[in-house]
């Protein structure tokens, strides 16, 4: 989704669209943020959700982690939605089942620091002129994943309007959000992304994995 | 999900009513600039301390609706209030750009009074106001508007819509529990989205920085859609929310907006906006058409600078056109100052020049009272004491006693306005701001509009008094200084200070309270008009005293006489204007007095007639 990430913008492009989601998920009563990007002339929305913004924050450090061990690799971040089924617990000890009904994935394509690897880049660089002096390319480069991030945020937008029926009933909510959990895979297979995001939206696939 | 039947259709009547409640606080919330700055999101902080989202112990009842808590917006909730009785007619709010040309200069153009007036006003007066998009480039001091975003807010009703919904269906998508679902959905999308939209940069630019910005935001919300003229709407993109589907209806949101809004905002300072606008918008219209909202803006930013400067009153009056008389606002905090100056002089178009009393004076007739009744209401609480001054202390003028209209300015000023207050007063059924100018109106009859106030019972008197006072102009036509002593008698409060009246005697002085000056010269007065007007009131008096030898005998009725010398007081023009003077600044002045007072004086016109004419006799 989001190709020619540098290093250190991981956090906020990841923050904001992981809030993004979370804001149209978390339907308990919320006190939304307002949370402007530094890098980025974006302001995006969070939910008011400490514990939330908590988690989101633990998962992205860990994805940067994984990033700066694995750099070569296309990394994915998967935000999923599940409801909770008490399984008539009989004789086996599993007895909670985690029931996904939706599923996001970002695919990040981190730059590589010299000079950015555009993989499939859909928003591919005008020209690398090598004269072209470093800051002009940076500040295109700059807006141009500012422009890609916005169109994901619509994006986003788009998908929640349009598939609602597959939301659960709000439940009388003790939390902000839906159970959700986030998971972080990384794969060199670059046709990952959009093959696993179909299938996960199918069939519910449950990863204990947290 | 149990759906009672009957209560059903009643709960998707108030979510509906809440969304269109709460997607206008949203829509308004992040685009009508607050008063100060930023504070806002120190007092999200303050909202959100901790997990405490769901801990409703401040929770407000707004804000659980939708489970969304917003932050006040006073121009949301007095739209809201407005929505709720007019359940479910489309929601149309208008974002507005407001610019200043660029180099727009704060201090002499008068601040603009349409935000206060967009805000102020309820959602219902708005609606006339609504701009013809044409105008949309014309402010009234040159600034220009441009609506960048047009938000609608509908219901759909489906036919049938009450069978349906009082029927007992049940499934899940007829349900307001799905309707309520949905509709958190949808605002939240909303909430996102009004923050990802090009205005909210202006928004934003606005709100926090202290300084004065040559732009603003303003917003109209109204229920119906005023077309965008072509231009316009060609330059917009759309954005479309999924609607949400009832049993009854569909929910919309629909929006246009201007997916980059010209550089003039580019005092924002950011090297990146150019950039990624042409990325963002996308699509293979967007170059010509992000070109196109600068094309027609520099012909009034930077070039027509010079034609943006006028004072917004007098650029109101020169301009006919109705857009001119709802200036462009400004993001200035004197608003309430703005429109009261608005109101005196931009919006009647009477600016002040028209105003000093000089010409009502001049010609003490009725349409000059209803011209000034007409600025009376514009200008309801403007104090008189704005008129007296000007022409009140001005002796010198007053001086030049040959200068009608000077003395007429003088006479009328004071003594017109100092009665008004008095006659609020008066036990009278006519309108306070019209009895000034009454006065002016009989200008031959001195006493009468006093008279007319005080009581009808008084009618005979005013007759009679009628007959007499107009002898007294006649007498006063023909002395050198009646005004003098009128103005003096009857008009002490304005005169007396700059004014010494012993000086002032005229060789036919009819003032009631100096008949001992009586027949006495004018030349004593020492003042340099009645020096001036000597000679031909002299001349004035001798053509009075033939007149009255010839006149015919003693035992003519009152009316006759009274008849007789007002012909002669045409006869020397001069003469009969400085009369005109006199009788109507004592008949302006008369007011002052009480009834009993112009009865008094009555007598002693009486009295002198009787004089003159006993000494025409014997002469």
């Amino acid at each position: 989704m989001l190709s020619d990430v540098e290093y250190f913008e991981i956090r906020e492009v990841l923050q904001c669209i992981l809030h993004t989601i979370f804001f149209h998920r978390a339907l308990g009563l919320v006190r939304p943020k307002d949370i402007d990007l530094q890098l980025f002339e974006i302001t995006y929305v969070q939910c008011g959700d400490a514990e939330l913004e908590k988690k989101v924050d633990e998962k992205i450090d860990q994805f940067i982690d994984k990033v700066e061990k694995h750099p070569n690799k296309k990394n994915q971040i998967c935000l999923s939605f599940f409801e909770v089924k008490n399984k008539q617990a009989t004789w086996f000890t599993h007895k909670v089942e985690h029931l996904y009904w939706e599923q996001w994935y970002i695919n990040i394509n981190v730059a590589q620091h010299p000079k950015p690897i555009s993989g499939k880049s859909h928003h591919s660089k005008l020209v690398l002129d090598p004269g072209e002096s470093a800051s002009e390319e940076r500040n295109a480069r700059r807006a141009t994943l500012e422009s890609s991030l916005h169109e994901v945020l619509f994006q986003i937008i788009k998908f929640v309007n349009e598939k609602k029926d597959h939301i659960p009933p709000i439940p009388n909510m003790e939390g902000v959000s839906f159970p959700y959990e986030i998971t972080i895979s990384s794969s060199s297979d670059s046709a990952f992304g959009m093959d696993m995001f179909k299938r996960m939206l199918q069939t519910g696939h449950p990863t204990m994995l947290s | 999900m149990a759906v009672n039947p009957h209560s059903e259709p009643a709960k998707m009547e108030q979510i509906i009513t809440e969304f269109f409640a709460k997607s206008l606080h949203i829509i308004l919330e992040s685009r009508c600039p607050y008063v100060s700055s930023r504070n806002y999101s120190g007092e999200q902080i303050l909202y959100s301390p901790s997990s405490s989202a769901s801990s409703s112990s401040s929770t407000r009842p707004r804000d659980k609706w939708f489970n969304l808590a917003l932050r006040d917006c006073p121009a949301a909730l007095e739209n809201i209030d407005f929505w709720r009785q007019s359940n479910l007619e489309p929601m149309v709010v208008d974002v507005v750009l407001v610019q200043r040309p660029l180099n727009w200069d704060y201090t002499s153009s008068s601040p603009n009074p349409r935000v206060a007036f967009e805000r102020n006003s309820s959602s219902k007066d708005r609606f006339p106001f609504v701009w013809k998009s044409d105008s949309d480039e014309f402010g009234s001091d040159g600034s220009t508007e441009k609506i960048i975003e047009r938000w609608v807010v509908q219901y759909e009703s489906k036919k049938g819509c009450k069978e349906a919904c009082s029927g007992s269906k049940r499934s899940s998508s007829t349900s307001s529990h799905a309707l309520y679902k949905k509709s958190i959905l949808l605002l939240r999308s909303l909430y996102v989205t009004v923050r990802l939209l090009p205005a909210y940069k202006i928004f934003r630019e606005i709100n926090s920085s202290g300084q004065i910005r040559s732009f603003n935001l303003i917003h109209r919300v109204s229920s119906s859609v005023e077309p965008l003229i072509r231009r316009d709407e060609a330059e917009m993109q759309q954005f479309m929310f999924t609607p949400v589907e009832t049993s009854c209806g569909k929910l919309h949101i629909s929006l246009l907006y201007l997916p980059s809004i010209s550089d003039t905002t580019s005092e924002s300072s950011t090297p990146m906006s150019p950039q990624f606008i042409p990325d963002y918008v996308g699509s293979p219209l967007a170059d010509p058409l992000k070109r196109l909202p600068s094309v027609p803006m520099p012909q009034y930013s930077p070039s027509s600078s010079p034609f943006g400067r006028r004072h917004s009153w007098s650029y109101d009056a020169n301009r006919a056109s109705p857009p001119s008389a709802l200036p462009s606002p400004s993001p200035s905090p004197t608003y309430s100052e703005s429109r009261t100056l608005h109101s005196k002089f931009g919006n009647h178009p009477h600016p002040h020049p028209h105003r000093p009393p000089t010409s009502s004076s001049r010609y003490p007739s009725l349409e000059i009272a209803q011209v000034h009744n007409k600025d009376m209401g514009y200008d309801e609480y403007v104090p008189s004491p704005n008129f007296s001054p000007s022409t009140s202390p001005s002796p010198p003028m007053y001086l030049q006693g040959s200068n009608m209209l000077k003395v007429l300015l003088r006479s009328d000023s004071a003594p017109v306005y100092i009665p008004t207050s008095r006659l609020g007063d008066a036990p009278l059924s006519s309108n306070k701001t019209v009895l000034p100018f009454s006065p002016p109106h009989k200008g031959t009859r001195p006493c009468l509009s006093l008279l007319e106030r005080s009581s009808s019972a008084l009618q005979g008197a005013k007759l009679l008094k009628e007959d007499h006072s107009k002898p007294s102009g006649v007498k006063i036509s023909s002395n050198s200084s009646p005004h003098k002593s009128f103005s003096r008698s009857c008009s002490r409060l304005s005169f007396e200070d700059s004014y010494d009246d012993s000086e002032f005697s005229g060789p036919f002085v009819v003032d009631d309270d100096e008949l001992i000056d009586h027949g006495i010269g004018s030349r004593p007065g020492s003042s340099d008009r009645s020096g001036n007007l000597g000679t031909p009131h002299e001349r004035a008096v001798g053509a009075l005293v033939q007149m009255l030898k010839k006149a015919p005998p003693l035992q003519q009725d009152l009316n006759r006489s009274h008849s007789l010398k007002q012909i002669q007081i045409q006869d020397p023009p001069p003469v009969a204007a400085s009369n005109m003077a006199a009788s109507s600044s004592s008949s302006r002045v008369s007011p002052v007095k009480t009834t009993s007072d112009a009865l008094e004086e009555l007598k002693v016109y009486m009295d002198m007639k009787q004089l003159l004419l006993r000494q025409s006799g014997k002469s």
